[in-house]
């Protein structure tokens, strides 16, 4: 995934278990408050989210504060387009991804994992 | 969705539009939107979700205006459906019936999907696209509900994440479907048929060689829902050298978190 391309430039090694571990510090700078933001943006905590951007604005600067959710909600919606329409993933991906998606857990996402998860009650 | 790592001129797909900073409505538009914040919004990303306001307004090849608009206000019924609710806090969606809190007279079973597009799309499935699909909807009037209720979930999401009201739902425009020619697409392991890829430079991307990204293909059987939710997608990303006030390792980072708590795949 790219947030392991991005390191590169910066010759930084970002922790990819941030992404699905709540509590693994990915390196990312501010990644604290990238996370806060994200979490309560995508979980509609829009209560909790209020304080957060008081604090972010402060800690990172309102543009960059403002521009984690924009991010945020852009994903948002593309999520859903691919969650919809179950597309796979593009061919070089799932080359160059195998063994990530299974240390993160992200395997698990794979839509015949969910069908399998999710409609068991029907079938 | 993870964020995929696309082919060689990456930085073509989802250019964003960065200009002033000043937002001035044009006459006859819809109310502008954001005019309410503080907080500094790129014009780029303004004009743009106002027009894909006023493209949801307008008939699309195979709904209403209308009925268009009626897509976003079912997927803002969601939020606070208890139907939803329930079934998210179950093993299974399916496992609990009823009926959800709706606020229109679209189809049954559009509402079940748009409401779960919008309130649990970690657990879209196979068999919730096929229950659609046995009921006399066709995939391309899926894709168009998909695209509608997509990109209204960003404009709303930013709205509300600013602390902002949700816009105003804009008059539907009057009109029947207007049709579209075939599409040109093939059938790649997605639910539904996909782009052919490279068909559109300029509206998705450039890239060569068919290649673009199959995110990008995904809703191709209907051209126009592809150019309706990038429109309201692209000011909001890009693969390299992103415009924003992000390092592109921080948008990656706030871009594959979202995809786990969404848990998509892709």
């Amino acid at each position: 995934m790219l947030l392991r391309a991005s390191g590169q430039p910066d010759q930084k090694d970002y922790d990819l278990n941030s992404v699905t571990d709540d509590h693994a510090d990915s390196g990312v700078d501010f990644g604290h408050w990238l996370r806060s933001l994200t979490e309560a943006t995508i979980q509609n905590r829009w209560d909790d989210l209020a304080p957060i951007r008081d604090q972010a604005d402060v800690a990172m600067g309102t543009q960059s504060m403002v521009d984690t959710l924009v991010v945020a909600s852009g994903f948002n919606g593309i999520t859903r387009v691919a969650d919809a329409t179950g597309i796979p993933l593009d061919e070089n991906t799932q080359q160059m991804t195998i063994d990530m998606r299974e240390s993160t857990g992200i395997e698990r996402f794979n839509y015949a994992e969910k069908s399998d998860r999710y409609d068991l009650i029907t079938t | 969705m993870q964020v995929a790592q696309s082919e060689q001129n990456v930085e073509a797909w989802l250019p964003i539009a960065v200009s002033n900073w000043t937002h001035k409505p044009e006459p006859g538009k819809i109310d502008a939107m954001y005019e309410l914040t503080h907080y500094p919004l790129r014009e780029g990303l303004i004009e743009a979700h106002e027009k894909v306001w006023e493209s949801i307004a307008r008939p699309g090849p195979f709904w209403t205006g209308a009925e268009r608009i009626a897509m976003v206000a079912e997927s803002r019924a969601a939020t606070s459906c208890l139907l939803c609710a329930k079934r998210r806090q179950a093993l299974s969606p399916y496992a609990v019936d009823g009926v959800h809190d709706s606020e229109t007279d679209l189809d049954a079973v559009i509402i079940d999907m748009i409401h779960r597009i919008r309130s649990d799309p970690a657990r879209l499935t196979r068999n919730m696209f096929d229950q659609v699909m046995s009921a006399g909807i066709t995939p391309e009037q899926y894709i168009e509900v998909v695209g509608v209720v997509n990109a209204s979930v960003i404009v709303d999401t930013l709205h509300a994440a600013l602390g902002l009201p949700l816009a105003e739902l804009p008059t539907p425009q009057p009109g029947a479907p207007t049709g579209q020619p075939p599409a040109n697409v093939t059938e790649e392991g997605a639910w539904v048929p996909i782009a052919v890829g490279n068909e559109r430079p300029g509206i998705i991307n450039g890239l060569s060689n068919n290649r673009e990204p199959n995110i990008a293909r995904s809703m191709g059987l209907v051209p126009s829902a592809v150019e309706l939710f990038f429109t309201a997608f692209r000011p909001h990303y890009a693969l390299q050298n992103i415009p924003l006030e992000l390092k592109q390792s921080q948008a990656e980072f706030i871009a594959s978190r979202v995809s786990a708590l969404n848990q998509c795949f892709y």
